[in-house]
């Protein structure tokens, strides 16, 4: 047949297939206005990972001078002067100080202590989510040589609150300790320097070493401020169009089967596979509108970096019209437009939770992630955040380009096929 | 007989157990108006939907032209055009859009000029730009047509097209279809007036799925067995109930305000009431002898009375 009478013949279906979405003002409403208010949302919701506000109930039942110092370190407030004076690099110890400081007073929201400071505690009964108790002795027992252990009590249902304040509590601790180890050596009587100085210079580099807190230089790839935003945005964009897509095309047979239209379709001369193009056609160039507005948001207010759009786009496009055959194939399976999208829903719950999103893929088992394999919002994922956050070419991405783009000629073919008949 | 274009062998088609079509052969010539009767769920858009491909044949063939309707379907579709059962046309295009959709979807060449021109001889003019859902009935099932024309193909189907029309858009449509005839068009329509029936060249009777009769509308009524008795009883409406139970009628239909009675014998009957009017209740005011019309046909063939009826005639 006449090439140019297809292309003809696709085109008269593609421009019906857009009055359809440009008349139904609702849904055009709907596409143009969730999608990047939903990434705005989502962007915000996502942007910081830091625990904050932790509802902390405090105890200082020791009272003593050290004790007192500490609580108000806690407190952000900034006590611990002989650290910076006494360090070699006074600005960048100057600096850190100043974020734990921070750390501090974003982590813990303070309330009065409830109970008894020795027995069980409970949290949930108190509306607190952490308790800290400074012993009664415990400035003392640091004198005395023997240190004992402050009480921290945390909530450890969500997972992710109870390791962050205790790493805070750690590093606050631990600042503390250096300080008063400083405070130590500049009050150190005389004598004590003296004897210092008739130690050999190795003993004597040796033992400032000791003192010197031993640290890594640690340098992060990738995502170096470490903003979940950046990691978060591909897969909130990805979702976002993987929606929109599905649930778009999957009414579009079935709405034409309710309505009897499609039976119509079947007799004239037109074949499935130019139905299936004119009909997927007009959704991609939507969605591909969408996707660039979408990143485009991204890009400009939450400041993500954008590296190859050219390969990016590419990504984009595969991921598009995979998703479009899939919505395509589920329209051409049901029977009518409320099944299309039940099947929707039903298709989109693993995808959201599956896909490698919003959490990575390398904390789901394996046998779970062969499911995810199957998703096209996983290889968009993949192979987004491989091209923007870790600069990988297209020979990196090969793999993922290749499930998508099978993905999407195997639901296009199997939609054609599907509508070979009007019904049985 | 004109050069048949439709022939169809035992076509059959069977959902699960329940035979919708049983088994339908017959033929229909080239040019002829055919009228596809039947009561609802006889069968009749079953197997409309198998001559278009629409839906695979259980059992038996057909042909269109030459062609099978399930094997060449795709090389038959341009030759025919088909306006099914309820609307089905895109309600949010325009109606120019719409013929300019299936212009398009057929294949056709100078669009443009094609769409004006269906639009002038459809009366549809006024509604170039309106949209299909703002239309009326009549409007809506005039566009459905010029649709299924725009490719001005050799036969039409048509699946009940005045379903549901007030009579000046029933004629209106049949009008156009005559118009349609005059180039050599075929049309196969089904419908369940019985007046369009008339205006058919060869109708066919479609019951539980079995073609139970076929023919001109006057061979059928010939198949009758000659004229049917008219009563003028007074009053009217409990006649009706009062004639059903008498023995050896089989139906009484009011006409006008008489009772037409089919019944095994009328003669016998009207000798037997002219000695002895056995309805105290009601006033005999007269007889005549009318000839049958399609709807009496259609009511004989659908309680199955036909088969007596014509031995009855055969014994005359």
């Amino acid at each position: 047949m006449n090439l140019l009478d297809s292309l003809k013949a696709i085109l008269t279906i593609a421009y019906k297939e857009f009055v359809h979405v440009w008349r139904d003002r609702r849904v055009l409403l709907l596409i143009l206005v969730l999608p990047p208010f939903f990434t705005l949302v989502f962007g915000h919701a996502f942007e910081g990972t830091a625990t904050r506000d932790v509802s902390t109930m405090f105890l200082d039942a020791d009272g003593s001078v050290e004790s007192k110092k500490f609580a108000e370190l806690l407190h952000g407030k900034d006590v611990l002067g002989a650290l910076v004076e006494g360090s070699d690099s006074p600005e960048k110890v100057r600096k850190d100080l100043n974020d734990l400081l921070q750390n501090l007073k974003d982590t813990f929201a303070w309330k009065p202590w409830v109970g008894d400071p020795k027995g069980p505690i409970d949290l949930v009964r108190n509306g607190a989510d952490a308790a800290i108790v400074i012993p009664a002795g415990w400035g003392k027992s640091l004198k005395d040589g023997k240190p004992i252990a402050m009480r921290a009590v945390l909530d450890g249902s969500d997972t992710n609150t109870a390791p962050s304040v205790q790493a805070v509590l750690q590093t606050a601790l631990g600042t503390f300790q250096l300080n008063e180890r400083y405070e130590l050596i500049k009050n150190l009587p005389p004598e004590v320097v003296d004897l210092g100085e008739q130690l050999s210079p190795e003993s004597q580099h040796e033992f400032s070493s000791s003192l010197t807190p031993w640290e890594f230089d640690t340098e992060i790839l990738y995502n170096p401020k470490l903003l979940f935003v950046d990691y978060v945005v591909p897969g909130m964009v990805g979702l976002i169009l993987q929606l929109v897509t599905v649930t778009l095309i999957a009414s579009t047979i079935t709405r034409e089967r309710e309505v009897g239209t499609l039976s119509q379709l079947l007799v004239t001369p037109l074949r499935q596979s130019e139905i299936v193009i004119g009909k997927v056609l007009p959704y991609l160039f939507i969605s591909m509108f969408l996707i660039v507005g979408t990143i485009a948001i991204g890009h400009l207010h939450f400041g993500i970096k954008i590296s190859e759009p050219l390969l990016l786009s590419v990504v984009c496009f595969l991921f598009l019209l995979c998703s479009l055959g899939l919505g395509l194939l589920i329209s051409a399976f049901s029977k009518t437009q409320t099944q299309a999208i039940q099947f929707s829903v039903f298709l989109l719950l693993p995808i959201i939770l599956l896909s490698g999103a919003f959490a990575p893929l390398s904390q789901l088992p394996g046998s779970i992630r062969i499911f995810s394999e199957l998703f096209p919002l996983t290889h968009f994922c993949r192979a987004f955040r491989s091209v923007n956050m870790y600069q990988a070419d297209f020979g990196a991405i090969a793999a993922d380009l290749l499930a998508l783009a099978v993905g999407a000629v195997i639901t296009c073919i199997g939609a054609a096929y599907l509508l070979r008949t009007a019904d049985d | 007989m004109p050069k048949p274009l439709i022939l169809l062998k035992d076509l059959a088609k069977k959902f699960g157990h329940t035979a919708a079509v049983d088994k339908i052969s017959m033929s229909i010539g080239q040019g002829e108006v055919f009228g596809f009767l039947g009561a609802n769920g006889a069968g009749k858009t079953t197997t409309i939907r198998m001559l278009c491909g629409l839906t695979k044949p259980t059992g038996g063939a057909a042909t269109i032209d030459g062609l099978d309707v399930w094997k060449d379907r795709f090389r038959i579709r341009s030759k025919f055009g088909y306006v099914s059962q309820k609307f089905s046309l895109y309600s949010d295009l325009t109606v120019r859009e719409n013929l300019r959709f299936f212009a398009g979807a057929y294949r056709q060449a100078h669009i443009h000029d094609r769409v004006d021109r269906m639009v002038k001889e459809m009366d549809l003019e006024p509604y170039r730009d309106a949209r299909a859902a703002k239309l009326s009935g009549g409007y809506r099932q005039l566009l459905s047509m010029a649709c299924a024309l725009i490719h001005e193909p050799a036969l039409l189907f048509l699946d009940e097209p005045t379903a549901g029309l007030d009579p000046v858009h029933r004629q209106q449509i049949w009008d156009f279809l005559y118009q349609v005839t005059l180039s050599g068009t075929t049309i196969f329509v089904t419908t369940h007036y019985m007046d369009e029936a008339e205006r058919c060249t060869d109708v066919g009777f479609v019951q539980r799925g079995r073609l139970v009769a076929k023919g001109s509308p006057r061979e059928l009524k010939q198949g009758l067995g000659g004229d049917l008795l008219e009563v003028h009883v007074e009053p009217p409406m409990p006649a009706v109930l009062e004639l059903r139970k008498f023995p050896g009628i089989t139906s009484v239909d009011l006409r006008s305000g008489r009772l037409r009675l089919h019944a095994a014998d009328p003669q016998a009957l009207l000798e037997q009431w002219q000695q002895y009017w056995p309805f105290p209740g009601l006033k005999w005011l007269g007889y005549s002898w009318v000839e049958p019309d399609m709807e009496d046909v259609f009511n004989a063939y659908a309680q199955g009375r036909h088969v007596q009826n014509q031995v009855q005639a055969a014994v005359k």
